[in-house]
């Protein structure tokens, strides 16, 4: 449905995206993820037709944005990122105006503004001037005016920005609700919003796109390789042979605790497993070093959350071109220190039960056990 | 070409419907309106009104026939009107895309499928009907005022007068127009848009200057054809000068969101 193709946008002597292309089937929600200023808006500006890029090609059902962008303009529904509201015209007023722009035939003008203002809540507010609106209803129109013409591709930019939770949750579904009819990209820099809304993602940063893939296939990738932590009551050097000991252990690391003082004795350690043998490995481990008779204080399974590939992503060098990037982060790319641990000796149990419950979402197991 | 004016009719619709919304508009409205007819009642009724003058050549045994006061008064009348609306125009046309700008709705305008063209010149159609509001009850109350008048009032020097004033009205809206979309701020563009005001009056009077340059300048001058219309002297030189400088403001106007969509950064 939207084919990018190397594209590019200079603007003076600075590249705003590089060589950027994806694609977007029919029906499917694409999250375009970055940092700000990463390029994302640009690259929807450019898909829009709002601006010209300056190499490289855009296609939209087929049509090229630039060349036919008459016939594009149509068949997209644009929501920019500070929604494009005039503040003095009514609900119904302002829709019933962008459906005629966008080319709407008066015979079918009423029904769509009806099915735009139902599909959006906006039933009871559409008498109303766009002005006394809060930011959440305003945010609706937005998305409303983008929906009116029925148009088979929708952009939105950032459309879950300075919404209150519980608004962003609404938006979050109505977007659902948009998709397999519609085709959808959506922009945004926040986590959670593309891996609960979009089938794939595509990270870009620094104008350039660097990777392209299901929120699960990501993060899969960049953890081939599992790890745990481990906090264990013994010598260091002891604890280490013991850990390299367990098959599946390729490489075990101490961990200096900062910030956090360890009881007398304890350690911390971070076990890095091969792929694949993930899963086993923590009983194995547990068995083990229990056997062993050292106390076993902690073992938690770390992996990377989105946001944990996303930032490993985004933080590289900007010489490192697409494969680099991904290749480089694999070695890190378990170190994020998630956990929740039992900890029965220790004073901070309490707090690291709220950590516990905040972090769930990203803890894949915990296993436990005490000497 | 049903969807040009479509979309020429739905831009225009909206842009009216900004004005007739916008609590400024009718302030705008109200002070011309006052000033208007404080201007109706001077010309005539002041100590050295027209009336006034006519009573004293008539007392003098000069025959009121030969002074035309509704003429005179036209005249008059609309120069002034004109120079009012110099003042008024620049604030009509300040908003017209500043605000379009600064409220992100150009984005939404930009996307759609309409040509800068089309918003453009429904923008000015609908500017130039409020400014046509605007002037449409002093004009009644100056076809009331000379309704039984002797000699009888020229209804063709009114219609090209205020057809004139019109097309001078449009002039400065479709430049002021211009103006409005090179900045985001109304209040730059309001600013800069009675200098240009200014400037019409500075070649205004340079046209009045003896000499080859004065005679080639006042050709351009809006302010001088501006004044012939008011006379009754209907000459299509005049015309199509108007006529020149709405396209110019068009034109400008297109090309300039053009290249404000082609160089933004």
């Amino acid at each position: 449905m939207i084919e990018v193709d190397q594209l590019s946008k200079v603007y003076g002597s600075t590249a705003a995206i590089k060589a950027v292309s994806f694609r977007v089937e029919p029906g499917e929600i694409l999250g375009f993820l970055g940092p700000n200023g990463a390029g994302k808006t640009t690259t929807m500006r450019i898909l829009t037709g709002y601006l010209p890029a300056t190499s490289g090609t855009a296609r939209i059902a087929g049509k090229d944005v630039h060349t036919d962008s008459m016939a594009v303009r149509q068949s997209i529904g644009y929501l920019p990122e500070t929604p494009p509201l005039y503040r003095e015209m009514t609900v119904e007023g302002f829709l019933s105006f962008v459906a005629r722009i966008k080319g709407v035939s008066a015979g079918d003008r009423a029904m769509k503004v009806a099915s735009a203002i139902e599909r959006c809540n906006l039933k009871e507010k559409r008498k109303l001037i766009i002005r006394k609106l809060s930011k959440g209803f305003r945010q609706r129109v937005g998305i409303a005016q983008a929906i009116v013409h029925n148009p088979p591709v929708i952009v939105l930019d950032e459309p879950t920005v300075g919404l209150d939770p519980r608004q962003i949750i609404e938006v979050r579904n109505l977007i659902k609700s948009l998709a397999g009819e519609h085709t959808i990209i959506l922009s945004t820099h926040i986590l959670p919003e593309v891996s609960m809304t979009c089938d794939r993602i595509a990270i870009i940063n620094r104008g350039e796109i660097i990777a392209t893939d299901s929120p699960e296939h990501l993060v899969e990738r960049l953890t081939g390789q599992g790890g745990y932590q481990i906090e264990l009551h013994g010598e260091e050097a002891f604890c280490i042979a013991v850990l390299r000991s367990v098959p599946g252990v390729v490489k075990v690391e101490v961990i200096s605790a900062e910030g956090e003082s360890l009881a007398e004795g304890h350690r911390r350690f971070q076990v890095t497993t091969g792929a694949g043998v993930d899963e086993a490995v923590g009983s194995a481990i547990a068995a083990t070093v229990v056997n062993q008779g050292i106390g076993l204080f902690e073992l938690s399974r770390s992996r990377a959350s989105l946001e944990d590939v996303f930032i490993n992503l985004t933080m590289q060098e900007p010489e490192a071109s697409a494969s680099d990037a991904i290749a480089n982060v694999i070695p890190d790319s378990a170190t994020g220190p998630i956990e929740t641990t039992d900890a029965a000796t220790e004073p901070k149990e309490a707090i690291d039960a709220e950590e516990a419950e905040i972090e769930s979402e990203e803890t894949e197991e915990t296993e436990e056990a005490s000497s | 070409m049903k969807t040009f004016f479509g979309n020429l009719l739905a831009i225009y619709r909206r842009e009216l419907q900004s004005y007739f919304t916008s609590p400024f508009a009718y302030v705008i409205a109200a002070v011309f309106w006052l000033i208007g007819g404080l201007f109706l009642v001077t010309i005539l009724l002041s100590p050295n009104g027209l009336i006034a003058q006519v009573s004293i050549a008539d007392q003098q045994g000069i025959s009121a026939q030969s002074y035309d006061v509704p003429y005179e008064f036209l005249k008059i009348y609309l120069n002034l009107l004109g120079s009012l609306a110099m003042f008024v125009l620049p604030m009509l046309s300040m908003g017209l895309y500043a605000e379009e700008r600064k409220q992100g709705t150009l984005e939404l305008l930009a996307t759609s499928p309409l040509t800068n063209w089309v918003v453009a010149l429904g923008k000015l159609l609908g500017v130039v009907t409020f400014f046509s509001a605007m002037l449409l009850p002093l004009m009644i109350c100056e076809l009331v005022a000379f309704s039984s008048s002797q000699p009888v009032f020229p209804q063709a020097v009114f219609w090209l007068g205020h057809a004139g004033l019109m097309l001078l009205a449009a002039s400065v809206l479709a430049l002021g127009m211009f103006i409005s979309s090179l900045s985001e701020s109304t209040v730059l563009a309001a600013v800069m848009t009675f200098g240009l005001v200014l400037l019409l009056w500075v070649v205004d009077a340079i046209s009045s200057l003896p000499g080859p340059v004065g005679e080639a300048i006042g050709h351009l001058s809006l302010l001088t054809h501006f004044t012939d219309f008011t006379q009754g002297i209907f000459d299509t030189s005049g015309l199509i000068l108007f006529l020149s400088y709405i396209i110019l403001g068009l034109f400008l106007t297109a090309q300039s969101i053009d290249t404000l969509r082609f160089q933004r950064s």
